[in-house]
């Protein structure tokens, strides 16, 4: 695409966004809402300004240089909604241990919040790291920067655009009530907007690569935005109301719904929460323990068989319900497949360290991500085993479920990331090193012993609750009524709340340690391998 | 570039680098090719024996015949049956002989105490004894009579609930409607807090009784004592279901109040109801343990 067409194209998104921002502010009668008008428009609005200016600029002259400018904004979005979203994850912790803690205030009550939690942690964290570990890795492997001046800027501002009317909307009951899709029909039609420019944007640097193959990681990043992109648009197919109210109905309803919901819902597990960061793993694990990836094969393996499995296997979160039996099969079944390309990616990341598994006691990063890997092995095992039907009426609707999900999230997600983290900033910002070496050590070592409180309370709350729920009198009478349950979860709560906050602590440290790695000297030298190759004039 | 064997590993590279990263060429270890056709085996197996696969018009059964659905009703008349043996008599007999036989509470109090606890503890605590806007159910003081004939109604037609047969009282927010001035309002406070032999001004409560015999005494009585047929509570004595402050009468008097029960006769079983009624009719009684 040529600049000015690449500027008007990028023009037109944005002053569509703009349109829709003030016809919200303008027909919107609830005050949210309206806010939400105004900052869509003011962003949009801003940004159309921004272009319009550079329409009549002469074209810049690009820098042979990769474009990290971009990411380190990335970088730092990523770490505002990483403790944001530790935090609020940890007074909802507080909140189940001690109701009275939601201050008996209809915003700070645990439903409103608790969509904050996941959706700042899912998006505003999660998202942001891959966005921005997404361009620093396409360029490296690509050896070619990325395709567009303005597009990259497009996808993080519009991205963090919708994660901030998300976690705004839900504390004054805007929510379409979907678990991990609740923004309303004007937040998700931002989010394609800025999806689309990610999927072109990726592409159109792929195909400026100069090396000759497309590196592993890469097909992981692209999974990953493409089989969101898909989720997206089909889970949030709705009608809206009017323009004067956030509500709207979905298109599907009852079963259908429920099924296209958990559809979304493992897949953004799938293809989110895991391609994406094993696309993170299959770079910076490589390139900072300085071995080559152990088979090529394995990484053949890893990513169809994930890429073929996962789109089947959502129907295991509705077990025993409304659901057909043969639905619930199928996803079962495919299910326990999955349980092999996944551990693939577990040996094949693991084995990777052979030759270099001194690094593990000397670099916490490489720590980070090593035990990342350990608990990507332990959630997908637990993930492909509770899928099992009758292993499912055990586990199902009790804590265990949350206990899992953790497992995944702040053991595997985080950790991948934060190992990910402490090499890419460094390298961008061209610095030596990292800031402290010992705040790292300190960083990783609270965050796995928050973890594994937090999960190892989680297992046996679940199980508890699990099993009082299914103890009956000889007279066919339950044993125990649902609020003994509750009373039986406090301690578990308790020490849930207590990992949580190691674990925000450790973060904290983290992004301190960060903040001074930024701040502190720059490297003089530059190694070779820090600039694209020259490319023959588009 | 052409494939180079990595020292360490002893492995082929593929020949490919990107910014430094090679991949080596190892084959995929003989366990995972096992493990992977096994896995897919046990697939295969499940799609056999299970429903499995979707056709235009039905899907593939499966030759064992499984159905959620039959499993589940089976599972359910099962535990139906275990317990209507189990608890014989709540099947047969009126809610009026079973109070009558002194045997039942000790073999069944224990028992029901769950099935309260679910369904009746949120509202009106797990001791029974209620909260604000709640009544407490182990005293002598009842709404709508205390007989276990007259609790099993309750149970079943709910209050001021959307039951076709449902009790209702409702007390008139005789302040904001508009039916008294403020001053009056007062008045009847001072009344209310004189029958219930509370602090209260003599000339104030005097000018209000004469507002309380024509605005009040139709449901709760001339003495202020209620009565059991329309759920108005007797003023008189120290049980007051939402306080009996001179602010909390204030509230109740300027807003009105409809407390709602639930109707359970859409949710439990006639059996169950009668277990219920039994449960807190015991509650009531001198010689419970609890």
């Amino acid at each position: 695409m040529t600049r000015q067409l690449e500027l008007n194209v990028a023009l037109l998104a944005t002053l569509v966004v703009f349109v829709l921002g003030i016809a919200i502010l303008g027909f919107g009668r609830d005050i949210g809402y309206v806010l939400h008008g105004w900052i869509i428009a003011g962003t949009a609005g801003w940004g159309a300004m921004y272009l319009i200016n550079r329409l009549s600029d002469p074209a810049p002259s690009i820098p042979l240089e990769y474009k990290d400018d971009v990411i380190k904004w990335g970088v730092l979005a990523c770490f505002v909604w990483g403790v944001f979203g530790f935090t609020i994850g940890d007074v909802l912790a507080w909140q189940l241990t001690i109701p009275a803690f939601n201050g008996d205030m209809s915003w700070s009550n645990f439903g409103r919040i608790r969509p904050m939690h996941t959706t700042a942690v899912i998006f505003g964290f999660g998202g942001n790291a891959l966005i921005a570990t997404s361009f620093y890795v396409v360029q490296r492997t690509s050896r070619a920067r990325l395709a567009s001046e303005t597009a990259p800027w497009l996808v993080l501002i519009g991205f963090n655009l919708f994660v901030l009317l998300a976690v705004t909307g839900y504390p004054m009951g805007i929510t379409q009530s979907k678990e991990y899709a609740e923004p309303e029909w004007y937040a998700d039609l931002i989010l394609l907007v800025a999806w689309v420019g990610y999927l072109w944007l990726y592409m159109a640097t792929l195909a400026r690569r100069a090396e000759p193959h497309i590196y592993v990681a890469n097909w992981y990043y692209l999974g990953f935005i493409v089989v969101i992109a898909m989720l997206h648009v089909v889970n949030n197919l709705a009608v809206p109301v009017s323009i004067a109210y956030p509500k709207s109905y979905p298109l599907f309803a009852g079963v259908q719904d429920a099924m296209t919901q958990w559809w979304y819902g493992h897949n953004a597990v799938g293809f989110l929460l895991t391609a994406g960061f094993l696309g993170m793993m299959y770079y910076f694990l490589p390139k900072a323990a300085g071995r080559p990836i152990y088979s090529y094969r394995m990484s053949i393996l890893g990513f169809w068989g994930i890429t073929f499995l996962y789109l089947w296997a959502g129907s295991h979160h509705l077990h025993y319900t409304a659901l057909p039996d043969w639905v619930q099969y199928l996803g079962m079944s495919m299910s326990i497949i999955l349980l092999v390309p996944s551990w693939g990616s577990v040996f094949n990341g693991l084995l990777t360290l052979n030759g270099a598994w001194d690094k593990v006691r000397t670099d916490p990063a490489i720590r980070f991500m090593m035990v990342a890997i350990l608990f990507y092995g332990l959630a997908t095992f637990e993930g492909s085993f509770l899928a099992i039907r009758p292993v499912n009426t055990l586990s199902h609707y009790t804590d265990w479920t949350v206990g899992h999900v953790h497992a995944g999230a702040l053991g595997w997600v985080a950790f991948i990331t934060f190992g990910a983290m402490y090499k890419m900033v460094p390298w961008i910002w061209k610095r030596e090193g990292t800031y402290s070496l010992r705040l790292e050590a300190w960083h990783f070592w609270l965050a796995l012993s928050g973890t594994l409180i937090y999960v190892g309370a989680m297992w046996n709350s679940g199980i508890t609750q699990s099993l009082m729920w299914q103890t009956y009198q000889p007279s066919g009478a339950f044993t125990y009524g649902f609020i003994d349950t509750v009373d039986a979860m406090r301690p578990y709560y308790t020490a849930r709340a207590i990992g949580g906050l190691l674990y925000l602590i450790g973060a904290l440290i983290g992004a301190y340690n960060i903040y001074m790695t930024v701040n502190g000297p720059r490297v003089t030298s530059q190694d070779a391998d820090a600039r694209p190759l020259a490319r023959p004039a588009e | 570039m052409k494939p180079e064997r990595d020292e360490i590993s002893g492995q082929e590279t593929t020949g490919h680098e990107w910014n430094g990263i090679k991949e080596l060429n190892t084959p995929m270890p003989k366990a995972f090719h096992i493990w992977l056709w096994l896995s897919i085996a046990v697939s295969v197996l499940l799609w056999i024996l299970y429903p499995s696969f979707p056709f235009i018009k039905s899907y593939a059964g499966g030759i064992l015949g499984y159905s959620s659905r039959i499993a589940v009703t089976d599972d359910v008349a099962a535990g139906r049956a275990q317990r209507s043996e189990a608890f014989a008599p709540f099947e047969t007999m009126s809610v009026d002989e079973l109070a009558a036989d002194p045997g039942l509470r000790d073999a069944y109090e224990d028992e029901i105490a769950v099935l309260y606890r679910d369904n009746c503890s949120a509202c009106h605590g797990r001791n029974a004894t209620g909260q604000t806007g709640f009544p407490n159910l182990t005293d002598d003081q009842w709404l709508w009579s205390g007989t276990p004939e007259e609790i099993e109604y309750t149970l079943q037609v709910g209050i001021n609930s959307t039951h076709n047969d449902t009790r209702i009282a409702e007390m008139p927010a005789i302040g904001k409607d508009q039916w008294l001035e403020k001053g009056e309002i007062a008045d009847v406070i001072d009344h209310v807090l004189l029958l219930s032999r509370q602090d209260h001004d003599p000339d104030a409560a005097a000018r209000g009784a004469a507002l309380f015999a024509d605005n009040c005494a139709s449901c709760h009585g001339d003495d202020g004592m209620g009565g059991l047929e329309n759920g108005a509570p007797n003023l008189t004595d120290a049980t007051w279901i939402y306080g009996g402050d001179r602010q909390s009468l204030h509230d109740t008097v300027n807003n009105g109040r409809a407390g709602v029960m639930p109707h359970w006769s859409d949710r439990l079983t006639e059996a169950e109801i009668r277990k219920l009624t039994l449960y807190i009719w015991w509650a009531g009684q001198d010689d419970g343990d609890s």
